[in-house]
């Protein structure tokens, strides 16, 4: 490569890049009544190159952790840092934050080439930079032929992992995801699956995801947090899958084993709450 | 790791020569089917012109040559050319009415309740009495015309931006927001965009609704322009040159409608295509 990437981070489990100390967010309730605690007291930590999953049923607040992590909602108790600095100062001094939304979020009037100028334009990269990036994230989720292609022309799956390659591209220090494969049929999503892991696999990025999929959640991470439903969503358990081995491969038995001790933490924290939307 | 898409660059080719194939034919199809829409309209026309005294529904040769009578003698540009500077004014300020009206109610809940009730007055009320009333208030005069030929037009041009406005994908507002865009790239690539179109569909419905009231407006009170002379010959019972006078000004509005505003369409909207 001529153009100057940052080399891959080093896997070092030791360091925290994140930390999330007792979250508690309180939604405001129409007319000045009660509202809705999303959030009580959640804490973990994510360290550099990490990927960690967010898995609990819907209502129970992964999404409104997300936006705390991203920034864009800065309305909660507690406290987040990376690296040891709070977020907001942070994020001003060339934190880079990226997002992939269960929809792909791609403007229709803008080619997949030009979508992607979007985010390297809002990151701040020199435009001598974008064609290198452009073509190398494309070519990584094997859609270098589509870059002049308008999103309408490509299919779903097509268009999600264009979503990816944007997210990419510009190098994010995290990665949030949130639900980025629930909209897509099982045999796309398992190959958007893999796509993501080999463009991690090039960048190291520390990535935050949010899935209601304990298989999904177990073939991606390196730990899966539980959460219990909401109102007051927490975190439950922690399972740790550090030792299956990647790349990953669907056909590993340590793969099934794993999702199977997922699904059943995940049953056992559901409780017998009903399910709130 | 077969990640295929089953799409390799020759395919592309071949599809997309097929697709345009496709296209060239539907555009023949297209055509044909225009030619023949415009043929009929004219037989019409012809028809209903022999069934009845050419004093009341002369022919279309007949008015087609007093059109060219008057367009080789010269004086019809300057009623032209006056209709047409009434439409751009008061094209001009319905439209800057309407985009402030339609932006604010789209956009604040407290002005989309204030303004509902000046909207739905402004849809009841006949033009007829809007455009008398501006008369009586402002004077017999350009100034009233043009506002009288604004006024009825602006509550539907406000409900068509509003709509518009409301439809912006607030999706695509997160996604420049997650990945932070600033204030100023959210508006110039992802709010403008989205409110081009709309932006075109209403300047097209604003001309169109325009152009009758400015007709309208010249014929209850003014002396000059395209309005005053169908007026004027309406009341001289010279049917011909009041059709020949409609016809030339049909045509300068097919030629903004066809050459202008759809060519702008045709760019805008590019990534319809395919």
């Amino acid at each position: 490569m001529t153009y100057p990437f940052r080399p891959p981070a080093p896997v070092q489990a030791a360091m925290s890049q994140i930390s999330l100390t007792d979250i508690h967010k309180q939604f405001p309730g129409r007319g000045g009544a009660g509202g809705w605690k999303a959030l009580d007291g959640v804490s973990f930590d994510i360290a550099t190159g990490e990927i960690v999953g967010l898995l609990g049923p819907s209502g129970c607040g992964k999404s409104t952790l997300l936006n705390i992590v991203a920034g864009l909602d800065d309305t909660y108790e507690g406290t987040v840092a990376i690296q040891g600095k709070p977020l907001a100062e942070q994020i001003g001094q060339g934190f880079r934050v990226a997002y992939v939304f269960q929809e792909a979020r791609l403007m229709p009037w803008r080619t997949l080439r030009e979508n992607i100028e979007f985010v390297l334009q809002a990151a701040d990269f020199p435009r001598t930079e974008w064609a290198g990036r452009i073509d190398r994230v494309l070519g990584l989720v094997e859609l270098a032929k589509f870059a002049d292609f308008f999103p309408l022309q490509l299919s779903g799956g097509m268009q999600q992992r264009a979503s990816i390659a944007r997210a990419f591209a510009i190098e994010p220090d995290i990665l949030l995801m949130d639900e980025p494969f629930s909209a897509l049929d099982e045999l796309t999503a398992r190959r958007l699956r893999q796509s993501l892991l080999t463009i991690w696999s090039a960048f190291r990025t520390t990535i935050l995801f949010v899935s209601h999929n304990a298989f999904e959640s177990t073939f991606l991470g390196d730990r899966v947090l539980v959460m219990s439903p909401g109102p007051g969503g927490r975190i439950r358990e922690e399972i740790s899958l550090r030792h299956i081995k990647r790349p990953r491969d669907y056909e590993d038995t340590a793969l099934f084993v794993e999702s199977k001790r997922v699904v059943e933490s995940l049953q056992r924290h559901m409780g017998n709450r009903p399910e709130h939307h | 790791m077969a990640l295929v898409t089953g799409f390799d660059a020759n395919a592309s080719g071949r599809i997309a020569s097929l697709a345009g194939a496709i296209a060239g034919s539907e555009r023949v199809r297209t055509t044909v089917i225009t030619v023949l829409s415009v043929v009929s309209l004219v037989a019409l026309w012809q028809f209903g012109s022999m069934a009845l005294p050419s004093s009341v529904l002369p022919g279309p040769v007949r008015v087609v040559s007093a059109l060219v009578a008057n367009v080789l003698q010269g004086d019809i540009f300057t009623d032209i050319a006056i209709t047409l500077g009434r439409i751009a004014a008061a094209f001009a300020i319905a439209m800057a009415v309407a985009l402030v009206l339609g932006f604010s109610m789209a956009l604040s809940r407290t002005a989309g309740i204030f303004f509902q009730v000046w909207i739905i007055c402004g849809i009841t009320i006949p033009a007829l009495v809007t455009i008398l009333t501006l008369y009586m208030v402002v004077g017999l005069n350009d100034t009233a015309a043009v506002l009288g030929a604004a006024a009825p037009v602006i509550p539907v041009l406000a409900i068509n931006i509003r709509e518009g406005v409301k439809g912006i994908d607030t999706r695509l507002i997160g996604m420049a927001r997650a990945f932070r865009a600033g204030r100023r790239q959210q508006i110039v690539s992802v709010m403008a965009p989205q409110v081009a179109p709309m932006l075109l569909a209403s300047t097209r419905f604003g001309i169109g609704l325009v152009w009758k009231m400015v007709l309208f407006v010249e014929l209850l009170g003014r002396g000059s322009g395209v309005g005053y002379k169908i007026e004027f010959f309406y009341q001289m019972f010279n049917m011909t040159e009041v059709l020949a006078y409609a016809l030339s000004f049909v045509f300068v509005m097919l030629f903004i409608e066809v050459a202008i505003l759809g060519t702008i369409e045709r760019r805008i909207f590019r990534w319809k295509r395919n």
